[in-house]
């Protein structure tokens, strides 16, 4: 019986460790992207910068990275949406010093991080759609 | 009611009228700073709009609505006013502001204007064609109308900045590197530049005018300017001459077709047909050029040159009729 619980308190630490990673996905995929950008571009513009063709190709694979992040953030985010469960109870609040709301709302708060990481990313890549020079 | 709005109403004309004049990014003379104007106020508006929207909500759940809302409701407005409704007018804004970016980026064509930011002055060499001889000036930019002109812009020792806000928006001038900025006038008129990066003590003193002109006397004005200085045309201005080149005016100041070719300080080759003095800070008359030349460290602090206080009245006088001959 003692053993029974010892292994249902290691596979709920495991459940707890995983949720506590991946409220952290969105925000790093976010934080990736945006150091991609900045010193791809960086980089580009100032070795190449008066080559149109090489900015056209930092754009496009700018382009790619930021639908990669999108996409991660988006998975990131749907885990979330389940893991926060909602439309299963509707719970918001989530302060009970048991498994359920620990686990709940660390779903919770990575879902409106990747809401949030989200929009960062589309701001941060709205520049590479409207400039086409160094300048 | 009526009263208050009458009596405030003095106070906005004047908070208005620092929205017009030479130096306004508000009233705009040039293509490029009419679309910057333009994303000012759209900017305003947008955030107007959200500032309403925010504290609307909260003026109504606080004092409108003051009960528990349904949770519907309640989610409705966290969620469509908090987070959709910011998300697409920033989104809007964001957009705009940088879908005009690439237009204000435009190469400017035909003649080049080089200027550096020293300590605390601005020289101006025109470059009428590539790998043509500049013609020097100093602390005034002349500018032809609707002709698109291309500025590359350095500095000396200080980290600059050179705006013109009439006419374009602002670009910084480093040591050692080279930036850019293309400015396009739509009106004939003078308006003022600054320096808008502190660099130092006499920061606030550093300015310029820049005169737009119809092109053929723009074309007419910079031939003009490409000559040496003409002959001192009264015997008061021959002994200024004499007084220059005794002074030692030549060893920083260069005036063409004389023996002063001193490279430190502003050309001073047609400093009589400029608009103002010393970057700016005085008028350009006789009186002016006595009082900069004995007062330059009180007249603007921090500046190289050092005073003339020893020169006799009679001499500065002479000294005042050259330099304000140098049309």
């Amino acid at each position: 019986m003692a053993g029974t619980g010892k292994n249902e308190e290691t596979k709920t630490l495991a459940e707890e460790a995983d949720s506590l990673w991946l409220i952290t996905f969105a925000g790093s995929i976010w934080a990736v992207h945006f150091l991609v950008c900045y010193c791809a571009t960086a980089v580009i513009c100032a070795k190449l910068g008066g080559d149109a063709a090489a900015i056209l190709m930092l754009r496009l694979a700018l382009g790619g990275v930021t639908l990669v992040a999108l996409a991660g953030i988006a998975f990131v985010g749907w885990r979330s949406w389940l893991q926060w469960d909602f439309l299963d109870d509707g719970d918001y609040v989530h302060n009970l010093a048991r498994k359920e709301d620990r686990h709940e709302f660390l779903g919770h708060a990575s879902f409106l991080l990747s809401i949030i990481s989200f929009i960062g990313v589309i701001y941060v890549s709205l520049p590479v759609l409207f400039l086409e020079t160094c300048q | 009611m009526r009263g208050r709005a009458l009596r405030f109403s003095p106070v906005a004309l004047l908070l208005l009228a620092g929205c017009t004049g030479t130096q306004s990014a508000l009233d705009p003379a040039g293509k490029d700073a009419s679309v910057l104007a333009d994303l000012f106020w759209v900017l305003l508006i947008g955030a107007t709009v959200l500032w309403l929207a925010v504290n609307g909500l909260f003026f109504y759940v606080t004092r409108i609505e003051p009960r528990s809302l349904s949770r519907r409701l309640a989610e409705t407005l966290v969620i469509g006013g908090g987070i959709v409704f910011p998300f697409f007018l920033l989104s809007g804004l964001l957009a705009y502001a940088l879908s005009i970016m690439p237009d204000q980026r435009l190469e400017g064509t035909g003649v080049q204007i080089r200027v550096t930011g020293e300590q605390w002055w601005w020289r101006v060499e025109y470059i009428p064609e590539p790998g043509a001889e500049p013609i020097v000036a100093a602390n005034e930019i002349r500018l032809p109308v609707d002709h698109r002109t291309e500025i590359k812009l350095g500095a000396d020792k200080f980290i600059h900045s050179f705006w013109i806000p009439a006419l374009a928006g602002k670009m910084d001038m480093f040591p050692g590197r080279e930036t850019r900025l293309a400015v396009e006038p739509t009106k004939v008129g003078v308006y003022r530049g600054q320096c808008a990066e502190f660099c130092g003590e006499a920061h606030a003193l550093m300015a310029f005018q820049a005169v737009v002109m119809e092109q053929d006397e723009f074309a007419a004005w910079l031939e003009k300017e490409r000559q040496d200085a003409v002959m001192p045309a009264s015997d008061l201005a021959r002994q200024g001459e004499a007084i220059f080149l005794e002074e030692g005016c030549g060893a920083c100041h260069t005036v063409r077709g004389t023996e002063a070719r001193g490279p430190a300080g502003p050309d001073l080759t047609h400093v009589g047909s400029r608009l103002s003095l010393g970057a700016a800070v005085l008028p350009s008359d006789r009186e002016a050029f006595a009082d900069w030349v004995r007062h330059t460290k009180r007249i603007k602090p921090g500046v190289k040159m050092p005073p003339y206080v020893h020169l006799s009245d009679e001499k500065l006088s002479a000294l005042s009729a050259y330099l304000e001959g140098l049309k």
